[in-house]
């Protein structure tokens, strides 16, 4: 690989000069948030960009505006920020217990909303299946503007984003639906999840559920919603028991992703339990 | 391009390539052999030293991320003697190889003047980030209670 002209980091100030210096390092470049997954490329034999633009700096990343029916959070809130920030929030709880138990402490004080979000690479990140249930949108900028997409769309592309792009803020929905997050690492030391289930659920005075948005992670190669699951617990009152049959027979449509920490078959075999678990906490 | 910052009190400048993880300038340029990588992948918390007061895994942190800041190790956390949390782990004859105990105090310092009367579970979950594998934890963890419980007696 030829040298690139640019420094391997160079630490910005601002989204413009971020902006600015990842148009100049074109494919050579790429954003450096938190570094937890960058720093790691030669442990998972991975070259890593010649060129890094560091965004620790940048002004207006760090932050989170809580307002009455949707929420802004900036790319480069820490995970330990977002716990904290989140930790009375009702409708907010599964997406402060996504944040607030990834990792270890020290690397959720490091590790980004926009790296957990934009690392193609990363079935296990957290915070994707949870804010998924917030119908999450992102927000994404570069020299030509700013454009604004689902979280879904925004999976679906990541892989394929043209250099000098950078994930600025994320907007969550408000509600009155109560989240949670179950996960399942195989030990609590900062273990990836083997399987994440999140879930969002709104319910009636009578206690009937009227909308249910249910997101799983880790399972495969990248996060997304169970809409079988959420018809099933939608109309009747929430039960764990029911949940766990309801996604026992569901399971068969998810195929499970080998790996190293778990075979595929596993990581499907336990979405009933994390269901289960999931609306034990709402209740 | 150089990196500036304050290690341990002292301005410091190291000429390394700015993605050099912190831990490398701080054993290698800086002689600060303190903090240990161990698995250079934020796993274990043998590397972690405290960047603007916190603790921070330095395996992972490239040194331009710490330029500016105040980086304390555990050859700088105290200047006069062993610190509270140091007393108790060797009163309690709870290091054994001693690898991960850097990381384990600086971590444990932290969490102690942010969380002044733990429980057990706290502790162990501070904890989650430090990695012993010859102590079974037992005793660090009894440490760090016995340094909030002598707090406590000391307000009595
Ligand atoms: C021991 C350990 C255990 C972990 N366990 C978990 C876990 O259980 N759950 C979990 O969710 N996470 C876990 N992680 C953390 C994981 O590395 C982070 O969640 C996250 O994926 C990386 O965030 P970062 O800010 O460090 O990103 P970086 O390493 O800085 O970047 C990651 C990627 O995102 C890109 N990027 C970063 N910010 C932006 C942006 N604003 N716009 C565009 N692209 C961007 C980078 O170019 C890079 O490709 C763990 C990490 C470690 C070290």
């Amino acid at each position: 690989m030829t040298p690139s002209a640019h420094p391997s980091l160079y630490v910005a100030p601002s989204l413009e000069d971020a902006l600015n210096a990842l148009a100049e390092r074109g494919a050579d470049g790429a954003p450096l948030a938190g570094g937890t997954w960058i720093m790691r490329a030669p442990l998972r034999h991975e070259a890593k960009s010649p060129a890094f633009v560091g965004l620790g700096r940048v002004a207006g990343f760090g932050r989170i505006e809580v307002h009455d029916d949707h929420v802004i959070i900036g790319a480069g809130v820490t995970h330990a920020r977002l716990a904290e920030a989140l930790r009375d929030i009702p409708d907010l709880q599964g997406l402060a217990a996504a944040a607030g138990r990834s990792a270890n402490p020290a690397v959720r004080r490091a590790a980004t909303v926009g790296g957990n979000l934009c690392t193609a690479g990363f079935a296990a990140a957290d915070l994707v299946p949870a804010l998924l249930c917030l119908e999450a949108e992102v927000e994404i900028a570069s020299r030509a503007g700013v454009q604004r997409l689902s979280l879904e769309a925004f999976l679906a592309a990541r892989a394929t984003l043209e250099p000098g792009r950078l994930l600025t803020q994320v907007h969550a929905l408000r509600s009155s639906a109560r989240s949670a997050h179950a996960r399942l690492p195989l030990r609590k030391a900062g273990d990836y999840p083997v399987a994440i289930l999140s879930m969002a659920v709104m319910r009636d005075d009578a206690g009937r559920v009227v909308r249910a948005r249910v997101a799983v992670g880790s399972v495969e190669a990248v996060a997304r919603r169970w809409p079988a699951l959420e018809a099933a617990l939608t109309g009747p009152p929430l039960d764990a028991a029911s949940a766990e049959r309801a996604a026992t027979d569901l399971a068969g449509e998810f195929d499970g992703r080998e790996g190293v920490d778990a075979p595929g078959w596993y990581r499907v075999a336990v979405l009933p339990a994390l269901a289960r678990r999931a609306v034990a906490a709402l209740l | 391009m150089p990196t500036d910052m304050t290690v341990n009190g002292e301005a410091r400048t190291s000429a390394r390539d700015p993605l050099t993880p912190l831990i490398d300038v701080l054993r290698d340029e800086f002689h600060l052999t303190g903090a240990k990588p161990v698995c250079r992948e934020g796993f274990c918390g043998a590397c972690t030293v405290l960047v603007d007061g916190e603790p921070t895994v330095s395996c992972l942190t490239p040194v331009a991320m710490a330029g500016d800041c105040d980086v304390v190790t555990i050859e700088g956390l105290s200047s006069c003697g062993l610190t509270d949390i140091q007393s108790r782990l060797e009163q309690g004859d709870a290091v054994q190889c001693g690898m991960c105990f850097p990381g384990m105090v600086m971590t444990l310092s932290h969490f102690l003047a942010h969380t002044p009367q733990p429980n057990r579970d706290e502790v162990r979950a501070a904890l989650t980030g430090n990695i012993c594998r010859c102590t079974g934890y037992e005793r660090i963890v009894e440490a760090a209670l016995a340094v909030a419980g002598g707090r406590a007696e000391g307000r009595r």
